[in-house]
Formats: C-alpha cells, sequence, structure tokens
C-alpha cells in the first residue's frame, strides 16, 4: 500500500494556486485563496501567520489529508496520499493513543503498514532513543509529561523515515524552555538527516532560529503575503537570538506580519512570495 | 475483605427484615415464607435435584442467549455508529421493536423458531440485544476526532480505524451495556420459558406459583435466578476490569 520512497535527502513541495473552502455555520469560509509557494528538496520552511490564516490547512493539503478546491499541491510531482510514506506529520497535540505504550504509539504507523511486531517494536524504541525518551518505552500517554509526549509524536511522525516532515505548531503547548531544547534537537535531527521540513509557528523568534525560509502568510483568505530567507550560519544556538543579523530579519518578518493584516482590507494588494 | 464484609452484613440485615416482615405480618407461608422455610426448600430442591435440573437449562439459555444478542448488537452497534445511512435505515426498526413487548411477541417467536432451545436462546438474545447496540453506537460516536484524524494521516484503512481506534476506545461505554444486558438476559431465559418449555427456572417457577401453590419452592426459584444474575454480572466487571486496566 505504500511504497518506501527513501532518498538521501526530502523531496520537493509545490503548492500552486490552491484554494480551500469550508462550509461553516455562517456560510462558507474561503481558507486559503490562490495560494502558491514551493519548498526545495531538503530545506527548513517555517510558516508563519496570525489565527485562521490557513497554516494548518496548507499542511494538511501536503499530508494529502485535504484535496484543494482548485489549485495543486504536489510533493515530488505527485499529488500526496495519507500513507504514501513521502510526509510525516505532527499535530498542535501529541494525539498519543491513551490505552497504548509509548512505544507501541511510536510503532503504530509501522503496525498499519504491516511491519511484524519484532521488527516495529525494535524501530520504535530507536526512534524513541533519538528522541531521548528511551526509559518511557512501556510508560503510557497519560505518564508522560506534555514535552515527552510531544517527542514521542515527534519520534511517530519520523519513524517511517519520511523525506517530508510536517510540524503544525508542535510545541505551542510547551514552556520556554522546553520549547528551546526541543528546537535544538528539530535543527540537530535536521542537519543529520536533511528532510524537508515545513513547521507552522506563531512564534518569530522560532522561525528565524530554526528556518532557511519563513513564509508570511495573511489572514483568511491566506496567502503568502513574503517570504523571508534566514542567512544565519548552523547550527544556530539560542544565544544567536541576540545577533545583530537576527534582529534585523526579526524585524523584516515582524513588518511582513503587519503587512498581512494591512493586506486583509485591500486584497488586490500586491503580493508575491511564492519566489 | 472489607467489601465482603459489607455483603454480609447487608444480606444478614436483608434476611432479618425478611424474617421480622413474616412474623409480625403473621402471613401464612403460601403468601410469605420465612427465611428458614425457603432455605429448608432450598436443600430439598436440592437433595432431589430439581434445582439443577431446571438451572442448568435456565442457564445455557442465559449463555447462548448473551452471546449471540451481545455479538450481533455489538457487530450492529458499529454499523450504526459509523454509517450514519445504516443508522437512519436500521434504528426505526430497533426502536420500534424495543417498544413491544417482548412478552406479548415471545410467544410467536417460540412457534416460528420451532419451540425448541433454538426459539429461547433467540427471545432472550432480542432482550439482550438493544442496550447493547445503543451502548455500542454511542461509544463508537464519540470517539476522539483528533485522534481520527492522526490515524488517517497515517493512511489507516476503514477497518484498522475500527479495530485499532474505534471499537478500543468504546470499550467502556459498551461494558456498560454489556452490564444491563447481562441482567436482562435472565429475564430473557424465563420469559422464553414462559411462552413454551418444560424446563427451566422460569417453568419451575410456574410448577410452584400454579401447580403446587409451593411458595417456598417459587422463593428458591426466584433467590436461584438472582444469584444467577449476581454471578454473571460479576463476571462482566471482571472482564471489564481486567480489559481496561489502563
Amino acid at each position: 500500500m505504500s511504497s518506501q520512497p527513501n532518498p538521501r535527502t526530502g523531496l520537493d513541495v509545490t503548492i500552486r494556486d490552491v484554494g480551500v473552502r469550508f462550509a461553516a455555520s455562517g456560510g462558507d469560509v474561503q481558507a486559503l485563496a490562490d495560494c502558491s509557494l514551493d519548498i526545495g528538496a531538503g530545506s527548513f520552511t517555517v510558516i508563519i501567520g496570525p489565527n485562521g490564516c490557513g497554516k494548518s490547512t496548507l499542511l494538511r493539503l501536503v499530508a494529502g489529508l485535504l484535496s484543494p478546491a482548485s489549485g495543486s499541491v504536489m510533493v515530488d510531482g505527485r499529488v500526496p496520499q495519507p500513507g504514501d510514506g513521502r510526509t510525516g506529520l505532527c499535530f498542535q497535540q501529541p494525539r498519543l493513543v491513551p490505552w497504548r505504550s509509548t512505544v507501541d504509539n511510536v510503532a503504530l504507523p509501522l503496525e498499519l503498514t504491516g511491519v511484524p511486531v519484532g521488527e516495529r517494536i525494535e524501530r520504535a524504541a530507536r526512534a524513541l532513543d533519538r528522541v531521548g525518551l528511551a526509559s518511557a518505552a512501556r510508560i503510557r500517554p497519560s505518564g508522560l509529561s506534555g514535552g515527552m509526549a510531544q517527542r514521542a509524536a515527534l519520534a511517530r511522525a519520523l519513524i517511517g523515515d519520511p523525506p517530508v516532515l510536517l510540524l503544525d505548531e508542535p510545541f505551542s503547548a510547551l514552556d520556554a524552555l522546553t520549547r528551546e531544547t526541543f528546537n535544538d534537537e528539530l535543527q540537530r535531527l535536521w542537519l543529520e538527516r536533511r528532510r524537508t521540513v515545513i513547521l507552522v509557528t506563531h512564534s518569530v523568534s522560532e522561525a528565524i532560529a530554526l528556518a532557511d525560509r519563513v513564509v508570511v502568510m495573511t489572514p483568511r483568505p491566506g496567502h503568502v503575503a513574503r517570504t523571508v530567507e534566514v542567512d544565519l550560519s548552523r547550527p544556530r544556538p539560542a544565544e544567536l537570538l541576540g545577533d545583530p543579523r537576527a534582529a534585523e530579519l526579526a524585524v523584516e518578518v515582524r513588518a511582513a506580519l503587519g503587512e498581512g493584516h494591512a493586506l486583509e482590507l485591500q486584497p488586490w494588494a500586491e503580493q508575491d512570495g511564492a519566489a | 475483605m472489607r467489601r465482603i464484609g459489607a455483603a454480609i452484613v447487608s444480606l444478614a440485615v436483608f434476611l432479618a427484615v425478611w424474617k421480622l416482615v413474616s412474623v409480625i405480618g403473621g402471613y401464612p407461608v403460601y403468601i410469605l415464607p420465612p427465611p428458614e422455610e425457603v432455605v429448608a426448600r432450598a436443600a430439598r430442591a436440592v437433595g432431589s435435584g430439581i434445582l439443577w435440573e431446571h438451572s442448568a437449562v435456565t442457564l445455557l439459555e442465559i449463555v447462548l442467549g448473551f452471546a449471540v444478542g451481545a455479538t450481533t448488537a455489538i457487530l450492529t452497534g458499529i454499523a450504526l455508529g459509523k454509517s450514519v445511512l445504516v443508522e437512519r435505515v436500521l434504528s426505526p426498526y430497533i426502536v420500534a421493536a424495543q417498544a413491544v413487548p417482548i412478552l406479548a411477541l415471545a410467544p410467536l417467536l417460540d412457534i416460528w423458531f420451532g419451540g425448541g432451545l433454538l426459539a429461547r436462546v433467540v427471545i432472550c438474545a432480542l432482550i439482550v440485544f438493544f442496550p447493547i447496540a445503543i451502548a455500542t453506537m454511542v461509544g463508537i460516536r464519540s470517539t476522539d476526532p483528533l485522534l481520527a484524524e492522526m490515524l488517517r494521516s497515517l493512511g489507516a484503512t476503514n477497518a484498522q480505524r475500527t479495530r485499532l481506534l474505534e471499537v478500543p476506545s468504546a470499550l467502556p461505554v459498551i461494558f456498560g451495556g454489556l452490564r444491563v444486558g447481562v441482567t436482562l438476559a435472565v429475564i430473557g431465559a424465563v420469559v422464553a420459558e414462559w411462552a413454551g418449555a418444560s424446563t427451566g427456572l422460569g417453568v419451575l417457577i410456574n410448577i410452584a406459583n400454579q401447580g403446587l401453590f409451593d411458595t417456598p419452592l417459587m422463593f428458591v426459584a426466584l433467590a436461584t435466578l438472582a444469584v444467577i444474575g449476581l454471578a454473571f454480572y460479576g463476571l462482566v466487571v471482571v472482564v471489564e476490569r481486567r480489559l481496561l486496566s489502563h
């Protein structure tokens, strides 16, 4: 059912003129309109924007959970399907199955594709080890802290070794300190193995710390307002955010976010983010 | 230890009140036999073998009726819970069937299904069906949509979603239905026997009550049904605790 492509780097993601509508109680809501974005294989893209700008919708499109009403979404030139082994999605909440132990939760994607039990438990244990959770393998999710649970969710997203990793504000519920270590680890994981990473966040500093490119989105209907290239060297330690260049970039991103709000009133205003 | 103690105290109080009422009221034995009379009658019924003869038949009906009823109810409940179409088509019949008194239908069902053990199992299963099917449907519906989306994002098939998420997360509610269902199975077996049978505790009640005016024997049969009901209920609770130990 799922092919297991395993290229050295990630895959490129192409979002072209995408429109998405949702039926809501007060009539249809246009979540995305004319949204275009090219994401290069192996790049780290951070999508930032106000609430309801369709950031999460964009990730769901790339994961194949949604189909666009208009336009197209392609991963390596093909329409993404859930379970095609090309994307790994990590949600805002850990979404661990409460009656399964941590290791069984992490092994779930392998169970769905029919990997034999011995192999999948072994691989899940290794994935847990990679995110520093080896000791929690036998614990049920109710016994994990918020940070540990989110780590387990990350291990689950990574276990099939997907070339594209999609992260939907996975750290937003964590405290600032845990969040910082998390960002460090994420960067380390990405430097080890250059998957394509698309991270959605609200935090400008998080975006600057992690991204090759920050994509700023406008409020509903969402599309790309501007992209900001982050030309800072890696690895980027937490102190880097005091760096003048980082501060400059942060100002630029904030300005773009502000314009986004202005764009709300002038939807015809110039926008060309999809470099 | 404490639980057993509480149960013994509660039983003692029940017997004491019973005895008190029968002494104060001075009722004849065929209206309200005192507890010691019933115990003595029970000893004779056990000794002569009639209690076991009738109990064995009723036990078999309960076990088969509950097994058949619960299995079909859980499968139907899953279908009802997963498909709005199935629910729209089936639920009027299910609710209507539940609203019709089974006591009135039982003689007819007895004829349709040949009047033997099969007919009694069917009647018992029908009574058991409703609460378990509804509980399963409600349980399946209450699956966490966030977990459902997570499984969908991993490419889980419909069958995988049912097996790995919906049924396990519905289990606590399903067990609520099974607890109600297992006690109804006891009633179902008796109703089925009244519709046409020659052995069983329901038959024994009729013989004792209408044939012999042997009220103590009727009480023995009733007490046996109560004990059977308690035992099966306890069994369901034990299985539930083992399965839902997280």
